[in-house]
């Protein structure tokens, strides 16, 4: 047999070889089909007439289709199309609470220096407008970033008068532990529509014995309902961030999602930053994640089966990319990465970050993914000296691990987690947990897809629509 | 493949005035007007023409052109020919097989592949709404699940997608030992693959199946599609409670389908 092998890669899960072209399309075939294909060896008809089909092998070297190849690779990146689009602004690290993994490094309510700089708002706000992108998502974080309503007015008056003549789609959306929710917050809120975006780790106990706090729960349940009832019940989600506790208990985390009235969730790792690097173990922490998450997700399919219409984010995010021609604008499964490409983070003391995690890694002193100051140029910012080294390392096709990694059309780079956890840009993915906690996630899905296809897929598929 | 076997002769000219005059004598509030062939594109700059006219004399009138999409590859004329259409421009575009010596075996050419492909993105990228029709025959039933996910994965634009059973006469007698298969033994393959673009939410229907063939919960995708000066129905049909949604046999097949059966 006479062909070319376009690129792909490969690896074995559920007793298949699974084969994924640079495209993120997948062929399911049995062990041994890239070694019959790499020696020319004949395979199955059908299975060979998918392979023709969907860019695995071609009969030129340059496949006839290589435009339509092009113009799908193109779909596949299109979040790099339009350059940043999440803009978040740290308003301040005060804070109202006291979470045992605050990954934001907060401080109490009464201090004063920790707040962003009406002037910092301002160029703030002008810079992100340098952005090219014609959707905008000021997202407003702390600390609790609703302390400081005064700030947020200013900052989202200014986006809203600079925009009567930018004319972009702007979203904002405010990440709050719902504590105090003041009517001057409803009402900023409520006048521009702004999103809420909370936090809840699950049941009473769970979200109260990681807050620090005995009535947390309480306090953001019912600052849930006041936000609903003034906003609207789809302006107002929640997070869950897995803490150690927290692990053993999947089931009853979902169940809490459902009763409050949500229709996802997103199970989230916890991540090495902050006052939460003081976990113990991280491998094995990151072991108990995967079971937890397959619990979780196994539980949420079955809810499904019984018809209750509920999405686990992070497999829909995975499965956007693995069962469709698209792709999402989720900053941590990129590659090129999301830092700077689709996220930038304005702190409060005026300088920014390549993305969330950059700034929380500044507050412990390391500068790597400090791009420059609110006061500088925009090209300063976004093409200088930190940017660019960061840029080195920000595509999984091009580092050693990834890019013959079975998975990797899935999966993202992260050189700031690479940097934080192996002080190295680069990374070795043989040891970083990042890295296993993707791949037993992403193959876990597929293996699903494989044994299970006639059950799961129906749902898979509507969780996309 | 084709059930209007195609003259070797120059109709072109002839044909066009009279189609001319055909469109300037058409009621106002029709509601469509199919162009069809042997292969109309080859009508050139023609085509646009006539398309340009019925635009202009029936405004509301939508114009569903049935090509094999090879023209389309000249991505100009594909957008002069968009122009001309509008909005109410549909393109029905014969889509055998995924794989592309498949499609070219029954598409009688080689090459068609590559080119309908090419035609069918210049299509979306001019904006035209595009009707994929898949004749359903012996060579390309088996790969009616991998082509429903090669649709979704490459062809994600096209308006609708519809799976034709074959009318029993034609060309396709020529061929009728390579290509004639009985509905029955592709209906699995057909309702699985209906299934998976259903669950897509493509539009997708069946045309030219009568409903007894098809498992109850397809049958809202089976559309009557065989005109009535063209269908009949059996003796049998009459017991049948679904007559009247179904589209019948067509009275120009040589033998009815295998395993039809009334349904209560
Ligand atoms: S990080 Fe790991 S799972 Fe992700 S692409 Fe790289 S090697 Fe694959």
């Amino acid at each position: 047999m006479n062909y070319h092998l376009l690129p792909f890669t490969f690896t074995r899960i559920s007793n298949h070889e699974v084969l994924v072209n640079e495209l993120g399309d997948m062929i399911i075939s049995p062990f041994g089909t890239v070694y019959k294909l790499v020696n020319r060896e004949p395979v199955d008809e059908e299975l060979f007439k998918s392979l023709a089909a969907n860019f695995f092998v071609s009969d030129t070297a340059i496949p006839v289709l290589s435009d339509i190849y092009a113009l799908r690779l193109r779909e596949k990146k299109r979040f790099l199309d339009q350059f940043t689009a999440l803009h978040i602004f740290v308003l301040t690290l005060r804070c109202n609470q006291n979470c045992v993994y605050c990954q934001a490094s907060s401080c109490n309510e009464d201090c004063t220096s920790v707040t962003m700089t009406m002037h910092t708002m301002k160029k703030a706000v002008e810079l992100m407008f340098k952005s090219p992108s014609p959707y905008l998502t000021m997202e407003f974080q702390g600390g609790e970033p609703s302390l400081e309503p005064k700030l947020l007015r200013y900052g989202i008056e200014l986006a809203e008068e600079i925009n009567k003549a930018e004319q972009k789609n702007i979203n904002y959306v405010l990440c709050t532990n719902c504590v105090d929710l003041t009517d001057e917050v409803m009402d900023i809120c409520k006048q521009y529509k702004v999103m809420i975006s909370s936090s809840l780790d699950g049941p009473a106990y769970l979200h109260n014995t990681n807050r620090g706090k005995k009535d947390s729960y309480e306090k953001v349940v019912a600052g849930f309902e006041r936000a609903r009832s003034i906003l609207g019940h789809d302006q107002v989600s929640a997070l869950m961030t897995t803490s150690e506790l927290a692990l053993d208990y999947p089931i009853e985390i979902v169940d809490e999602y459902r009763r409050l009235g949500f229709r996802s969730i997103f199970l989230r790792a916890l991540n090495p930053y902050g006052l939460a690097t003081t976990n113990p173990d991280w491998t094995d922490y990151t072991d108990r994640f995967i079971e937890f998450y397959k619990t979780a997700l196994n539980y949420i399919i079955d809810l499904n089966i019984q018809g209750t219409f509920f999405i686990e984010e992070y497999a829909a995010i995975i499965l956007k990319k693995m069962i469709t021609p698209y792709t999402t604008g989720f900053v941590d499964l990129q590659s090129p990465a999301g830092i700077i490409n689709s996220v930038l983070v304005y702190n409060y003391d005026g300088y920014v970050y390549a993305s969330d995690e950059s700034r929380m890694l500044a507050e412990f002193n390391d500068y790597t993914f400090r791009l420059g100051h609110v006061d500088e140029p925009y090209e300063n910012i976004v093409y200088g000296k930190a940017a660019k080294n960061a840029a080195k390392y920000w595509s999984n096709e091009a580092l050693a691990g990834c890019t013959d990694c079975g998975v990797r059309t899935y999966c993202g780079a992260d050189p700031v987690r690479n940097h934080s956890t192996q002080n190295d840009l680069y990374g070795y993915r043989p040891a970083s947990l990042l890295c296993r906690k993707n791949k037993a996630i992403i193959e876990y899905i597929i293996s699903l897809i494989i044994e299970r296809y006639d059950e799961v897929m129906p749902i898979f598929k509507s969780w996309l629509l | 493949m084709c059930c209007q076997p195609p003259l070797a002769v120059d109709d072109i000219e002839e044909l066009y005035q009279e189609n001319i005059e055909r469109v300037m004598n058409a009621p106002k509030g029709l509601p469509m007007i199919g162009i069809t062939g042997g292969e109309p594109t080859l009508l050139g700059d023609k085509l646009i023409d006539l398309v340009a006219l019925v635009r202009e004399q029936l405004p509301d009138t939508e114009i569903h052109i049935l090509s094999n999409g090879r023209a389309f590859v000249d991505g100009n004329y594909t957008m002069r020919l968009a122009a001309a259409g509008g909005d109410k421009l549909v393109v029905g575009v014969p889509f055998h097989s995924d794989y592309c010596l498949d499609h070219d075996l029954i598409a009688g050419c080689k090459g068609a592949y590559n080119e309908t492909m090419i035609g069918l993105y210049n299509l979306a990228g001019a904006g035209v709404c595009i009707e994929l029709r898949i004749v359903m025959n012996a060579i390309n039933y088996r790969r009616f699940v991998p082509m429903a996910q090669f649709i979704h994965h490459n062809l994600p634009f096209v308006g609708w997608i519809a799976f034709m059973g074959m009318e029993y006469v034609g060309y396709a007698i020529k061929h009728s030992k390579n290509i004639w298969v009985e509905p029955k033994s592709y209906i699995p393959e057909l309702c699985e693959a209906v299934k998976y673009l259903a669950e897509w939410n493509y539009d997708v229907c069946i045309y030219n199946i009568p409903l007894c063939l098809l498992l109850e919960q397809y049958r809202k995708f089976a559309v009557k599609s065989i005109s009535d000066w063209k269908n009949k129905f059996l003796d049998l049909c009459d017991e049948c409670s679904v007559k009247a949604n179904c589209c019948g046999l067509f009275s120009t097949s040589i033998k009815p389908y295998e395993g039809l059966k009334p349904i209560d």
